[in-house]
């Protein structure tokens, strides 16, 4: 890229890279003429358990379809509760409300996760689970979290959309809740070519539900034990996703690395918060999200300099035309709605070279005045 | 030893060296490996793809989705992730959710029920006629103040008495979800499936008649209101990138898949001609054993498509043993009827309850009668069937 362009994905740069193992492995498929669940879903689905370090994996059609199945798993329907942040993707609003339940929210802290302090207050006698949300790959607080769910029985679902092998204290992300649900879309650090979804749990009875249910109910071909809808993930995909996670260590690697190397170099601006490593987390970075001041400006300058960058969200949930229904005021939230005026992504994914991890350094830099460190 | 056949318009035969057929299910039920024997093409469209990297919603799926509404005739398609999601979202737009009945056919594959159920409402069935779609006669008596729609099933590739079914939705103010998934170009009257309802669902699973490489379905509507919602309750009521206009699923057609689905609709006229054509077959071959076979009404006003070749049979059980063990796929289009599934039984319905689909699924078997069939394959069931009865 010689005219200097940064943009925010780059995703034929990753299939550059791996073509030839790509295509073989859909030619598998192709020869197998098993295109529904099969060898290559099971094999996916064992390898993705190892690494979230579970006994169980299940493969579902999109990380949406993994948070609906898994709540309505554990029971949430109609008239139920469940605590959740406003700050993230709709869809982990949305699962809550397309079961019937309410969607309660609680603000969140500067690492963009749930704060546990404010759990306790938004519990009520309705409440059935809680959501917490492993936001821009960082895990959550998860200690205060499961035990507040203990004390108060109520399931945790995790929401690792952007999270798969985070880790909390050593222990990876969907390995703490009753169920772990896992987004594979395109944009994620492990991504397939199409929507795809993961549930991990380490219950057994949890997992044969799930299974189940994300194939139309049926216990064999004709015993239906339960009405459900078809949610399965995509041999094809599972195929492609078993290629991929070959380099998922790597890659995961090399996020970290660009992060650090932002963080360095970025860290001493006094108009611009990066985020900061926690010896008690690895973050995996699906995004490196800054708060800064004058953002759309930044944004603005980044972009006429060829820089991509994205706002991972500029509306929070319960602002959101869908999301005004739950009637929230305005500052509700102050913490979450304040980082949506303030958020930006810059680009972090593994192929970013290093000189164009340099000039996204040297542009915010120019920006704000600050001379090369 | 058995090798594959090296003759070219019998590539699934297993044939002896010495050119005698061995038996080992020649007369598959599956024809997938025929149908992507020569995969080139649909290879250069994937890797073209795959490095484009345009997985969500890109111009493969914009063009799948004019096309295939061409192939309807009807001015709107939405590509969602499933035949099963096809229908949830239908039935969801059109405001049916908890408290409310549907009013469908038991005979039918469980995802039907499944995807009202889904909704919260509650599954109403209707008995089936000889021709294997709901009677409309029965619908009527199901009716109830809380039924908000009709969900009629175009199964096997036939379509249901849409006329009728109508007029009765017209007369109590119910919306029509036409389940079109097994019955793609099928048509009564000259008009085809999917244009009488609110919005029709189709599927694109690999066994269907018009099949990608994994799920996928499509909803139909002439609706432009509808289609417009639609569009958005299948991709999380996004607006655009940051705006959400309302709480919705993520179920969108894959762009792979509609890359495999464009390639392949230029062969459904092909796919549904030599459907036809095999059914006409097995139907006049079958014709002599009248005493042990219903073959069903073939009204010259209905182009059924076939998906599935059903016929009532005797002795179903000991019949299709027989098939199988001779190398014939024969099948079972279901053994359980939907009431009678261990989902349904808080629905209260009892074995007696709807006795064609009752008796249907103890009678019928389904034979192979896919497009890449050979005539020797056909000729070979029907022999293999009349061995059964006649010696």
């Amino acid at each position: 890229m010689s005219d200097g362009a940064v943009p925010y994905v780059d995703l034929a740069a990753q299939h550059r890279s791996i073509r030839a193992e790509l295509l073989a492995a859909i030619g598998g498929v192709l020869d197998s003429g098993q295109f529904v669940l099969g060898e290559a879903v099971s094999e996916f689905e064992r390898r993705f358990a190892e690494l979230c370090d579970v006994p169980f994996a299940v493969g579902v059609n999109s990380g949406t379809d993994a948070l609906i199945l898994a709540l309505k798993a554990v029971g949430v329907g109609a008239s139920d509760e469940v605590i959740t942040v406003p700050n993230s993707f709709v869809a982990s609003t949305t699962c809550i409300r397309l079961l019937g339940a309410r969607p309660v929210f609680v603000d969140v802290r500067t690492d963009y996760n749930i704060d546990p302090t404010k759990i306790t207050g938004a519990i009520t006698p309705r409440t059935k689970a809680i959501l917490p949300v492993h936001l821009t790959g960082r895990p959550c607080d998860m200690a205060p979290v499961l035990e507040i769910a203990k004390e108060h029985g109520l399931h945790v679902i995790e929401d690792c959309a952007q999270a798969v092998a985070a880790e909390y204290q050593g222990q990876r992300v969907g390995s703490f809740g009753a169920v772990g649900c896992f987004s594979l879309h395109p944009l994620k650090t492990l991504n397939a070519c199409g929507d795809g979804g993961m549930l991990t749990t380490k219950d057994p009875e949890l997992y044969e539900r799930l299974r189940i249910m994300r194939n139309i109910g049926l216990r064999t071909r004709d015993d239906c034990v339960t009405w459900s809808s078809n949610s399965r993930l995509d041999s094809i995909q599972a195929a492609i996703l078993l290629v991929k996670l070959r380099y998922l260590d790597e890659w995961t690697e090399r996020r970290r690395e660009n992060a650090r190397y932002y963080m360095s170099r970025l860290g001493g601006i006094p108009r611009l918060q990066v985020p900061t490593d926690d010896p008690h987390v690895k973050a995996v970075y699906h995004t490196f999200v800054v708060q800064a001041e004058s953002r759309d400006e930044l944004r603005k300058y980044l972009e006429e300099r060829g820089i991509g960058s994205a706002v991972h969200y500029p509306v929070p949930i319960h602002l959101t035309t869908a999301g005004r229904e739950l009637g929230y005021p305005e500052w509700s939230f102050p913490v979450a709605e304040e980082q949506a005026r303030r958020v930006l992504s810059l680009p972090v994914y593994p192929e970013l070279l290093q000189w164009q991890l340099d000039r996204v350094c040297q542009t915010i830099r120019e920006f704000y005045g600050v001379s090369q460190a | 030893m058995a090798t594959r056949s090296s003759v070219p318009d019998d590539p699934g035969v297993l044939r002896s060296e010495s050119g005698v057929k061995v038996r080992g299910m020649q007369v598959k039920f599956s024809y997938l490996d025929r149908q992507f024997e020569d995969v080139d093409a649909y290879l250069s469209d994937v890797r073209a793809l795959v490095l484009s990297g345009d997985f969500t919603l890109g111009s493969a799926v914009t063009e799948f989705e004019r096309r295939f509404a061409e192939l309807c005739r009807m001015p709107y398609a939405i590509g969602v992730g499933s035949g099963t999601d096809a229908l949830i979202l239908s039935l969801k737009i059109l405001g049916v959710g908890p408290g409310d009945e549907v009013v469908t056919a038991p005979n039918t594959f469980i995802a039907t029920v499944g995807a009202i159920a889904m909704t919260g409402a509650r599954p109403v069935f209707a008995d089936n006629d000889e021709s294997f779609t709901v009677d409309p006669t029965r619908i009527e008596a199901a009716i109830t103040p809380r039924t908000k729609a009709i969900a009629p099933v175009h199964y096997t590739g036939s379509v249901a008495d849409m006329p009728a079914i109508m007029k009765i939705a017209r007369k109590h103010g119910l919306v029509v979800v036409e389940d079109a998934c097994q019955s793609i170009m099928a048509a009564r009257d000259g008009q085809p499936v999917g244009s009488w309802g609110d919005t029709a669902c189709f599927s694109l699973h690999p066994l269907k008649n018009l099949n990608v490489w994994g799920d996928a379905g499509v909803i139909v509507t002439r609706s432009a209101e509808l289609n417009q919602k639609l569009r958005l309750f299948r991709n999380h009521g996004l607006a655009n990138r940051d705006e959400v206009e309302m709480f919705g699923h993520n179920s969108r057609l894959d762009s792979l898949q509609a890359v495999i689905g464009n390639r392949l609709i230029t062969q459904t006229e092909f796919i549904t001609t030599k459907r036809i054509a095999n059914a006409r077959q097995l139907d006049e071959g079958l014709a002599d054993l009248k005493e042990f076979i219903r073959i069903p009404p073939r009204p010259e006003n209905v182009k059924h498509v076939y998906h599935l070749y059903v016929i009532r049979v005797q002795r179903r059980d000991e019949l299709l043993a027989h098939l199988r063990t001779n190398g014939i796929d024969a099948k079972v289009h279901y053994p359980i009827p939907v009431h009678l599934q261990r989902a349904a039984a808080y629905l209260g319905y009892e074995p007696g309850d709807f006795p064609v689909a009752e008796e249907d699924s103890r009678t019928t078997i389904t034979l192979p009668a896919h497009q890449h069939l050979t005539g020797d394959e056909i000729d070979d069931m029907l022999e293999q069937i009349h061995s059964f009865y006649l010696s």
